[in-house]
């Protein structure tokens, strides 16, 4: 299998090649843009229902995800996110884990495995969401992100990323979700609250904020009357 | 002090590098992330009037200020809205800002709000302008909401007030309507212009952001008020 990334970073999207049949990919819902008429689909819930439904619940996944496998050599699936922004690939090797926040997840060779991991009561006061899907194992990973992805290599000195800006992680770091300044700032900075990545791994920061962009529009929506 | 400027033109962000010491100011709600040994102190920026002129001008009242310590420092910033960024090399005169399309600049650089008169309280939030002068070399950083333009004026140009991001001070300018009565101007569906005299640059935004806002919105199911 060899993949390749288009239109980065305004628009990216994923060209997934095939090299043997039966290859497979595990993909989003929705992912998909186009791909050979000779390649199988399958809708599942992969790793049952209870697993399905903590992603979906927990890690903002959708319940079904679809499996593409080639039938063929030389078949080629497109892949990408809904909005507008950047998309990466990791080659997973099995020494590290990739942690993702909720929604950054696009697609996976089946060898890597998918699982929620509590994000502590931090992931709550962040507003990213209770929990991180933890992708393990080994082969290609898809992630991608509202905005461009900025990729930081954390050191020994850490990393402050504003909470709405965090897209995922690898397994050497961990995180605390601080306020940044005096109380002062906290109310007035505008900034609210960020975390605070220690430890040594690579971290991705999206340039855009999905909110950021919903804040912008909701005053322009009608106002309900009161009648 | 060091930027440059990634992701462009759409998801551009910007890359501020500190030496120890060295500082920028930035729009609150600007900053993406930075290196743990930058501080981020909060003010109202030139006192608490300078404050409020400031909310008046569509940034916010208070203003953050990032110092590195101990040592080289990094601050990610970016706008809000999906478009370019470029960074302004200070000239003698200044800048005129349009208030949204301001993202940070260096610490001496007088950020003075033109709340204008009766001109100004028509156009709506376009027109509130940012004046930026410094008497040493600065940066200023401003973002926009599509690609950015850079025009030369040369005579006189007339530019929604909608897409401007920043001119040069040496240009006079006034906000008008954009045809000769106002029922024309309203059925023409430009709105209020801003006309330019002289000699100067003006960057302007490729998209209008209220236009975007009122085309989303109307899709939108109403929200309570």
């Amino acid at each position: 299998m060899r993949y390749e990334l288009l239109d980065k970073p305004d628009f990216g999207m994923v060209r997934v090649h095939y090299e043997q049949a039966g290859e497979q990919m595990i993909v989003e819902s929705s992912a998909m843009v186009a791909r050979d008429a000779g390649i199988d689909m399958k809708t599942e819930m992969r790793g049952g229902l209870m697993a399905a439904a903590k992603r979906k619940l927990l890690g903002g996944e959708s319940i079904f995800q679809n499996t593409f496998t080639a039938t063929q050599p030389g078949q080629t699936l497109w892949l990408a996110p809904s909005a507008e922004g950047d998309v990466q690939a990791l080659e997973l090797d099995g020494s590290y884990e990739v942690l993702l926040n909720s929604g950054a997840y696009l697609g996976a060779a089946p060898s890597v495995g998918l699982d929620t991991k509590w994000g502590g009561a931090k992931g709550f006061f962040s507003g990213t969401g209770f929990f991180l899907l933890r992708c393990s194992g080994q082969g290609p990973l898809f992630f991608s992100s509202y905005g461009g992805i900025h990729a930081v290599d954390v050191g020994p000195n850490g990393y402050i990323c504003d909470t709405d800006h965090v897209v995922g992680f690898t397994s050497g770091l961990s995180y605390d979700v601080q306020k940044l300044g005096g109380l002062k700032s906290l109310f007035l900075s505008g900034e609210g609250l960020v975390c605070r990545f220690h430890g040594q791994g690579r971290l991705w920061i999206a340039t855009r904020s999905a909110s950021a962009l919903a804040a912008f529009v909701h005053p322009f929506r009608a106002v309900k009357s009161r009648n | 002090m060091q930027i440059e400027v990634g992701y462009r033109p759409a998801q551009s962000m910007a890359r501020v590098v500190l030496e120890n010491g060295e500082q920028i100011r930035a729009e609150s709600g600007a900053m993406v992330g930075m290196s743990t040994n930058v501080q981020m102190t909060t003010a109202a920026t030139g006192g608490m009037m300078g404050g409020l002129k400031r909310m008046f001008g569509g940034e916010s009242f208070f203003q953050n200020t990032f110092t590195a310590q101990g040592g080289q420092g990094e601050v990610l910033l970016a706008h809000s809205l999906c478009g370019d960024s470029v960074v302004l090399p200070m000239t003698p005169q200044g800048f005129f800002i349009q208030s949204s399309s301001y993202i940070a600049s260096s610490p001496w650089v007088n950020i003075e709000t033109k709340v204008g008169g009766f001109k100004s309280f028509f156009a709506g939030e376009g027109v509130f302008v940012l004046k930026a002068t410094a008497q040493q070399d600065a940066q200023v950083i401003v973002g926009a909401f599509g690609g950015i333009q850079e025009l030369h004026c040369d005579g006189n140009l007339v530019i929604d007030t909608g897409h401007l991001v920043a001119w040069d001070t040496t240009l006079e300018y006034s906000v008008g309507k954009s045809a000769k009565g106002w029922m024309s101007s309203f059925l023409s569906g430009e709105g209020l212009v801003c006309h330019f005299r002289g000699q100067g640059r003006i960057w302007i935004q490729t998209r209008n952001p209220a236009e975007y806002g009122a085309t989303i919105g109307r899709m939108l199911p109403p929200r309570e008020s």
